[in-house]
């Protein structure tokens, strides 16, 4: 139901130690924020195209149309950072409007560009993450990272409730439509505001049923789930070891150049 | 027409129907690596106090009812399925509710901040939504600002007596307008504008997310109140239960 969480269960790197896939995604992902060259940035994004879906196992086909959801914010945004309006054009392109100019910098324009590669490659950190680890994992390593237990323990349980209530919502979908749910602009309003309410009637009564169940085996306010542990292989942590190594350089060199 | 203009023209072009193709209209959360470290880091710290006024809530929720865990979690997981679903729109592009205003309406702004920062998380890892390093940013905006003014309209529309579907509505409109105004705020604040500094850059973002979040608040707005009719009509033992009517409301 969920395209990128299903995707991760077939990844190779399923099996691979989370501590390690998360600890590269990360210290990988702050790495490429801090950096200021693009070439930085090109480096994180072919690696990690090339981890994800040549060593991963991932579709290509798919890994595009995921790269394509950010790209409606990234263009938006970018317009907005490159296009001025003022009354004097500046150097890279001004079009008049009357007195006005819709205008912009060349030095904008670089800076925008940047941006978007860094942004781009900072996306498929992310998911070299969502596509190799799946949730219950990542939730193994927050806990190893002392986030409060509490906090944990939500985020399991929601992670399992997505899962049920997009069954429900999407029987109500299909029972509406085929009952012409979705006839005109007003009906679908109506039966996408009544999906919702009926969702969380339903969800309501559905956890009051879950809470019975738990304390049915014998729950007192902890949730005990056993996880399976694979160490790290130690040349795995050397290559990643070097490679954060390199991209540390070559951040260094570009704040000082 | 310059060899230039002709240039410019046809990336215009391309441009145009690159956007009119775009896959997802979402509510504005800031992609993955679009803001400078120090900011990511700044609007974490913001966050910070909200979340932990949160967590001390809902702990003592807890405290007072264990049945309760169950419960948040469900709605942690209600807000998430609601704001991943398809919404109707008028351009026919696929767009999505923020939910955190109905959120806020139902549960109050101190549970939807500490579910709100776990339905992000899952949006940027489960739905490619946002992302991890602009988490602190996009907390700021849509599980605490946004959240806080739909819960702050909601009550004193209360207090006015004014018709409770049209505070509803308010509420939620009124809460997606002003997370879209933050998160056009945070954009500004990381890249000021050559032109006229920080005003005019918020200027700029506001303007260019308009077309977009203006449609989609009202859509938000309507939905919400739609939901709620449905639920005063079929569910007010559960309302009751998540503290939404009081005993005397709801006869």
């Amino acid at each position: 139901m969920i395209v990128i969480d299903k995707l991760c269960y077939q990844s190779k790197f399923r099996y691979v130690n989370a501590s390690e896939k998360f600890v590269y995604a990360v210290l990988t992902l702050i790495l490429c924020v801090i950096s200021r060259s693009v070439l930085t940035a090109a480096v994180v994004f072919f690696v990690n195209v090339w981890l994800t879906v040549a060593k991963g196992g991932i579709p290509f086909a798919r890994y595009g149309k995921l790269l394509l959801i950010p790209a409606a914010f990234l263009l938006v945004s970018t317009i907005a950072l490159v296009v001025n309006l003022s009354r004097t054009p500046l150097d890279a392109f001004a079009f008049p409007l009357g007195e006005w100019y819709l205008t912009g910098s060349s030095a904008s324009v670089r800076e925008a560009l940047r941006l978007c590669g860094k942004a781009f490659a900072a996306v498929t950190c992310l998911y070299f993450l969502s596509l190799t680890t799946v949730m219950t994992d990542i939730l193994g390593v927050l806990k190893k990272l002392h986030i409060p237990g509490l906090v944990i323990e939500l985020m399991m349980l929601i992670y399992r409730f997505i899962f049920l209530l997009m069954e429900t919502a999407s029987a109500i979908i299909t029972s509406q439509n085929s009952r012409l749910g979705s006839r005109d602009y007003r009906t679908r309003l109506r039966s996408f505001g009544s999906m919702g309410s009926a969702l969380l009637v339903r969800s309501i009564k559905r956890s009051g049923v879950l809470y019975d169940a738990m304390e049915a085996r014998c729950y007192d306010g902890e949730l005990k789930v056993l996880s399976e542990e694979r160490p790290a292989e130690k040349k795995e942590i050397l290559c990643i070891a070097g490679y954060e190594a390199v991209l540390l350089g070559m951040v260094i060199w570009s704040w000082i150049r | 027409m310059t060899k230039r203009e002709k240039i410019l023209l046809k990336a215009a072009i391309v441009f145009a129907l690159l956007f009119a193709i775009a896959p997802t209209v979402n509510a504005m959360h800031i992609m993955e690596g679009y803001l400078p470290a120090a900011y990511c880091v700044a609007w974490g710290i913001v966050c910070l106090p909200f979340l932990v006024a949160g967590f001390i809530s809902l702990k003592n929720k807890i405290k007072t009812n264990r049945r309760n865990l169950t419960l948040i979690a469900m709605s942690g997981a209600f807000i998430f399925v609601i704001s991943s679903l398809k919404i109707p729109s008028v351009t026919g592009s696929c767009s999505h509710m923020t939910g955190t205003g109905l959120g806020a309406i139902l549960f109050g702004p101190a549970a939807v901040s500490v579910l709100g920062i776990i339905v992000l998380i899952f949006q940027a890892v489960l739905l490619a939504h946002g992302g991890l390093t602009t988490l602190g940013a996009n907390t700021f905006s849509m599980a605490v600002a946004g959240p806080l003014v739909a819960f702050g309209i909601y009550k004193l529309c209360g207090k006015l007596n004014v018709n409770r579907r049209v505070s509803v509505f308010l509420a939620a409109f009124l809460g997606d307008i002003f997370t879209y105004c933050v998160t056009s705020v945070q954009l500004a604040l990381a890249y000021p504008s050559e032109v006229g500094g920080t005003a005019a850059s918020a200027v700029k973002f506001l303007g260019v997310f308009a077309p977009t979040q203006l449609p989609l608040a009202v859509i938000e707005g309507i939905l919400t109140v739609v939901i709620v009719i449905g639920l005063e009509t079929y569910a007010v033992p559960e309302l009751r239960n998540i503290g939404f009517l009081k005993g005397k409301e709801a006869e």
